[in-house]
């Protein structure tokens, strides 16, 4: 495996030292290198991602890159094995989801759409679904700052559909 | 196929809000909430929304179960909520799950409208007969996956016609109290037989509670060859001994016994079971369910 070092600068001139395998998580940054764009001693600039989402984003790719390589080097491990593996990687994200506010999580889900992370754009999307199952149109406006721009004629159509509500 | 597999119209010319999502991310999440969730909460959250709540593309899965014990559950009639869901898949639905509710005419309608679909799990869907069951499966060709569980008016007797109708079926679920079998009953065959006449590409075959005795089980070993999967959890008219557990083990690449725990059985709490007839375990919740009438609306 390669351990090149590249270098990313997020929106606000804060600069992230990451090897190139996890950098190539992002589609965007691997198609960078595919095609030489990255020069080795510059910074690939981030224009939509903050230094705080940044940061998670590199948390992430580089968790994930170790398990790529153990799935390589382990290939003939036992279904336990596979099964105990996984549960490790599935605590660690539900820590990692955890750890951040639904605010963050919908910057960091912006972010890795913006660079093209497919899954962490699934982890993010199902942490989210989880979260608003329950909740009700207003608390997830709230949540997410969303506002309600319905126009009256589009509330009561709204209302009409919902034959199956008990009055 | 439904028709809509162009991506929504998004006229995003005006300047983007902090914290609006693009409408592939929202679709993302909505394909991760229920049926429920999704009509009664996320579409309402404001015009984007709404719009991602209206492409086909996600009501091609519709989840509709739920929890007896979600209170929100009893403001809704499901059935006409379902009807909804199926509208919006327009004729696009694959895959659909219903819990405790449920009519043959709900079949009936799910059928005339989904040609495509390729999984059908019904659990706990006391109203749903075989006579409901035939005359959906003859308009489902392309039906992969089947369950039917704990569904008190449908016995089996139409599975013949369920294999003649769906050539491709690889799944079979049919799961229920094993106390609810008459064990001396000459028929207790009669399912096993019938899935091994009419159904040889099954890959996957769950008969929770089954009341099939040996018999059943070689006839299911002769007429279903590429069977992989097979849970006998239990079927405590099965003897699992000498060339018959040997023919089992050495065919089925993962076998469930008679006797095998049920914990990590998903309907498990719904199906009594014949220690839990012995002993005095109680549910946590009576056994005849009484919200259960709530739930259908009648």
């Amino acid at each position: 495996m390669s351990s090149n070092m590249i270098m990313l600068k997020s929106s606000d001139g804060a600069s992230f030292e990451i090897e190139e395998a996890a950098a190539r998580k992002s589609k965007i940054i691997a198609n960078m290198i595919e095609v030489e764009c990255v020069d080795e001693d510059k910074a690939i600039p981030l224009q939509n991602v903050t230094g705080n989402i940044l940061a998670l984003v590199i948390e992430y790719c580089n968790k994930h890159i170790v398990d790529d390589d153990d799935d390589v080097a382990t290939e003939e491990a036992s279904e336990e094995e596979e099964e105990a593996k996984k549960k490790k990687v599935d605590d660690w994200e539900a820590e990692f989801m955890n750890s951040m506010s639904l605010e963050t999580m919908f910057e960091l889900l912006l972010a890795a759409n913006y660079l093209n992370i497919k899954s962490l754009i699934d982890l993010v999307c199902q942490t989210i679904a989880n979260n608003i199952k329950d909740k009700t149109p207003e608390e997830v406006r709230k949540i997410f700052s969303i506002e309600n721009d319905f126009t009256p004629e589009e509330e009561e159509e709204i209302r009409k559909e919902n034959a199956w509500a008990f009055g | 196929m439904a028709s809509s597999s162009v991506p929504l119209l998004m006229k995003d010319e005006e300047p983007r809000k902090r914290a609006e999502l693009p409408s592939e991310l929202i679709s993302s999440i909505m394909l991760r909430l229920g049926a429920i969730e999704i009509l009664e909460n996320a579409q309402k959250v404001c015009k984007s929304w709404r719009r991602v709540s209206k492409d086909p593309l996600i009501w091609r899965k519709i989840d509709m179960h739920h929890d007896l014990g979600d209170w929100r559950i009893s403001n809704y009639d499901l059935e006409i909520m379902c009807r909804h869901a199926v509208d919006r898949s327009q004729g696009g639905l694959v895959e659909i799950d219903i819990w405790h509710f449920g009519t043959d005419n709900l079949l009936k309608y799910i059928a005339d409208s989904s040609s495509n679909l390729r999984s059908l799990r019904l659990a706990n869907c006391d109203q749903i007969s075989d006579e409901g069951v035939v005359e959906a499966v003859v308009k489902l060709p392309l039906l992969e996956d089947l369950e039917i569980s704990n569904s008190y008016e449908f016995s089996g007797k139409s599975l013949r016609v369920v294999g003649q109708s769906c050539p491709n079926l690889k799944t079979l679920k049919l799961n229920c109290s094993p106390v609810t079998h008459d064990f001396f009953n000459s028929d207790r065959d009669k399912i096993a037989i019938s899935i091994a006449e009419s159904m040889p590409e099954l890959r996957h075959l769950q008969l929770y509670g089954n009341g099939l005795t040996n018999t059943g089980l070689n006839a299911i070993l002769d007429g279903c060859p590429h069977l992989e999967h097979l849970d006998l959890r239990e079927c405590f008219n099965i003897d699992l001994v000498g060339d018959l557990e040997k023919r089992c083990s050495e065919r089925i690449g993962v076998l469930r016994r008679p006797n095998d725990s049920t914990d990590d059985f998903p309907l498990a709490m719904f199906l009594e079971s014949e220690s839990d007839y012995d002993s005095d375990y109680t549910y946590g919740y009576d056994r005849d369910f009484p919200f259960a009438s709530e739930f259908h609306g009648d």
